[in-house]
């Protein structure tokens, strides 16, 4: 009996890493692998602006956990306070993870269409950081929300 | 590459804002990661465009990254206008494809 559960507990265990190379590579090999993508948030966030001021604004609302056991998948959903009107609304929503290799994560460009600024989708965060929400109004300014994950490595255990 | 699009609620009138999910079935390797037999680095795989239309017009476009999870969620809203198909296009990387659509039917 105690055999057997050993080796369910393994079983998940070893199921869980599987799931989480990022993690695991991000963690061990941060300075050895380098992503074919990599882009640091300040590069990022300059290609999305092109240099123009970012506000942290309370219409934009940036929902993720606050303490993920599994960085592999961290729900985030954004949405952002919006006529849609033909006139008024959201150009994008941009996400960004600040210290994942890659940070660009997703560039949402909607229309008035959409009728509600939203996007929701899940992540995968190399390490504890902020996640950020730029959102580019119809106007042309930039507005953002951020909120800190704390990510327990190998937390599936 | 698979996909799903789920629309919900399941029944909406016209003017009302629905939820669009599209889900697909991908791998979404970062490029990073090591094989854990060969020692070799697993080569980046990964989404990097969506595109939604409703009635052949642009309703949303997305650039996404290899930081999305394994078998990605994509949540928008859409504020029905009419009956019609939404159609999603989805590419990856490595030049795969995929056209899946649904009907939207609003109720009275």
């Amino acid at each position: 009996m105690e055999r057997r559960s050993f080796l369910k507990g393994f079983g998940a265990v070893s199921a869980c890493v599987a799931l989480v190379p990022t993690i695991a590579s991000a963690a061990d090999e941060a300075k050895k692998v380098k992503g074919p993508n990599e882009m640091s948030v300040e590069s990022a966030l300059n290609a999305i602006t092109g240099g123009k001021a970012v506000t942290p604004s309370s219409k934009v609302s940036l929902s993720a956990p606050e303490i993920a056991e599994n960085g592999a998948v961290v729900p985030v959903k954004v949405s952002v306070e919006s006529p849609m009107s033909a006139n008024d609304y959201v150009k994008a929503i941009h996400v960004l993870a600040t210290k994942n290799n890659n940070s660009r994560c997703a560039n949402v460009y909607l229309t008035p269409a959409n009728g509600e600024a939203t996007f929701a989708t899940r992540i995968k965060l190399g390490s504890t950081q902020d996640v950020l929400a730029v959102a580019e109004m119809s106007n042309g300014t930039f507005l953002s929300a951020k909120q800190n994950v704390k990510v327990t490595i190998g937390g599936c255990g | 590459m698979k996909t799903l699009i789920k629309v919900k609620p399941k029944d909406y009138k016209v003017g009302e804002i629905v939820k669009i999910d599209f889900m697909a079935m991908h791998p979404m390797e970062s490029g990073m990661r090591k094989d854990k037999d060969t020692g070799q680095i697993v080569p980046a795989h990964f989404i990097n465009e969506v595109n939604f239309f409703f009635n052949d017009k642009m309703l949303t476009k997305m650039v996404t990254w290899e930081s999305l999870s394994v078998n990605p969620v994509l949540s928008i809203s859409m504020k029905v206008s009419a009956t019609g198909t939404l159609k999603v296009l989805a590419k990856d990387n490595k030049g795969d494809n995929v056209e899946s659509s649904v009907a939207i039917t609003p109720k009275g």
